[in-house]
């Protein structure tokens, strides 16, 4: 009888990726970064690097994972008055992360031709993944909470709009420049470690 | 640390630790669904009564769940005291601006805290009397059916039982990479924004590159046992619809209805 092979390699590679997006939706310091009175997530760094090393499907789904992590939080454990009111909605917590990857992956292959260093690709591939990440949470916010749908928790988030997008939005930049900063320095060595096996 | 997940599990032979986690799951689910439906003093007080007997149920100290609360009561309040003031109301007894205080908007302040405070104590009581694996293998059974839409259920549990078994070894490793890069006089946690953006790229590199070669050693392994992914695999544990599942799905319904009878 003839078995179909499995690549063991990209399935443990994507378990240890999740249990890395566990770790980091835990432990604040390499999950979270406190700047004053901002937390900056830098768990977008992760899936940028899961996109680069392994591909866009591969890095659409431990962003999944951190969507999925974030929308369960959002009941059991919310992380911020901010999580507790709007990522209970599915949509709003998965979507934006899977996207993530989506777009990291594909300007990062549009630009081949473009540009030739590989650190300002990488760079501006991780901007664009962590402001997507940004954009689409808050444009799904606005979308949803502008009318008076039926919500969780009965806040009158329409009023709180403004306060809500404004946050997020501050978050935002410092967390695009910071995926801009340190992806380039992540995935390049990590790549030239374990060309090898990567390749495959 | 806010540890949601790992490490809050407490073993116990209550009635609710015997339940499968597929069943805690999905009333866990439920409740948070029958919570949707309160909306009046009465129905409020019926399910904090269930709450106080489902809690009483698990057999667990009860300063466990109150140490679980305690780190997010901050935020509660703050939610609280947000939904008080931009509530609008007709005639209130207070305002500025936006902001105001009325009887109306202290009473839907009331019942959010309510909410906030069953939906967490309903998932305090699955994890701290499901493990990890339980809630994995939970998640596994419920997700079967999405297996006749060709998603790969069984691959997806696999790589999530392993994702947790790793979580504790890559912890570990965090600490050493961590001790190790305070001795080279690295500052975690402190400094300027370059020096805090800087301190997490040495943290950053060494975790991955050990995922990378955990992964290539399980690899590795699984590629000398002969592993194909698609093949029916055995558990160690197997967990069963019971009878006391089916019992809790009961008083679950009883719940429902009688939040539906006396709800406005």
């Amino acid at each position: 009888m003839k078995r179909k092979r499995t690549n063991t390699f990209r399935f443990s590679m994507l378990a240890m990726f999740i249990a890395i997006i566990f770790l980091q939706t835990s432990i604040p310091m390499i999950g979270y970064i406190p700047i004053g009175p901002l937390e900056i997530t830098i768990i977008q760094v992760t899936v940028v690097v899961a996109t680069m090393l392994m591909g866009i499907k591969d890095g659409a789904i431990i962003g999944g994972v951190w969507g999925l992590i974030t929308f369960i939080r959002a009941f059991a454990w919310p992380t911020s008055p901010m999580a507790a009111l709007v990522f209970v909605n599915p949509v709003v917590s998965i979507l934006p992360r899977i996207l993530i990857a989506v777009v990291a992956g594909y300007t990062f292959k549009a630009m081949i031709n473009m540009i030739k260093n590989e650190t300002t690709r990488l760079a501006i591939a991780a901007i664009l993944g962590s402001l997507t990440n940004t954009v689409l949470v808050l444009g799904l916010i606005y979308i949803f909470y502008r009318s008076n749908a039926p919500q969780l928790y009965q806040v009158n988030v329409k009023e709180l709009l403004p306060y809500l997008l404004g946050v997020v939005g501050t978050n935002g930049i410092p967390e695009a420049i910071f995926s801009g900063v340190v992806t380039p320095l992540i995935v390049i060595p990590l790549q030239k470690a374990f060309k090898a096996k990567l390749a495959k | 640390m806010n540890n949601f997940i790992f490490g809050r599990y407490i073993p116990g032979e209550s009635l609710i630790h015997k339940m499968s986690p597929q069943a805690k799951l999905l009333l866990c689910f439920a409740f948070v669904i029958i919570i949707f439906f309160a909306n009046n003093w009465l129905t409020y007080g019926v399910l904090a009564l269930s709450m106080i007997m489902i809690v009483l149920l698990t057999g667990i100290s009860i300063l466990f769940f109150i140490k679980g609360i305690r780190p997010l009561i901050w935020l509660i309040i703050f939610t609280v005291v947000i939904q008080i003031l931009f509530t609008e109301s007709s005639n209130p007894w207070w305002q500025w601006g936006p902001l105001s205080i009325s009887a109306h908007s202290l009473i839907t302040g009331g019942y959010i805290f309510m909410r906030f405070l069953l939906i967490i104590m309903i998932s305090t009581v699955l994890t701290l009397t499901t493990t990890p694996l339980g809630i994995a293998d939970g998640v596994q059974t419920l997700l079967k059916p999405l297996k006749k839409l060709r998603f790969p259920v069984d691959t997806l549990a696999l790589m999530l039982s392993i994702a947790l078994r790793f979580v504790p070894t890559l912890m570990d490793e965090m600490e050493s990479i961590m001790n190790a890069q305070r001795s080279r006089g690295v500052d975690f946690g402190s400094g300027s924004i370059k020096q805090r953006i800087q301190s997490a790229i040495p943290l950053l590199v060494p975790l991955f590159s050990g995922a990378i070669t955990h992964a290539e050693n399980l690899s590795t392994a699984m590629d000398a046992r002969g592993f194909v992914d698609s093949e029916h695999r055995t558990k160690y544990r197997v967990y069963g619809w019971k009878k006391i599942d089916a019992l809790a799905v009961l008083a679950f319904v009883a719940i429902f209805a009688i939040v539906l009878l006396i709800r406005n």
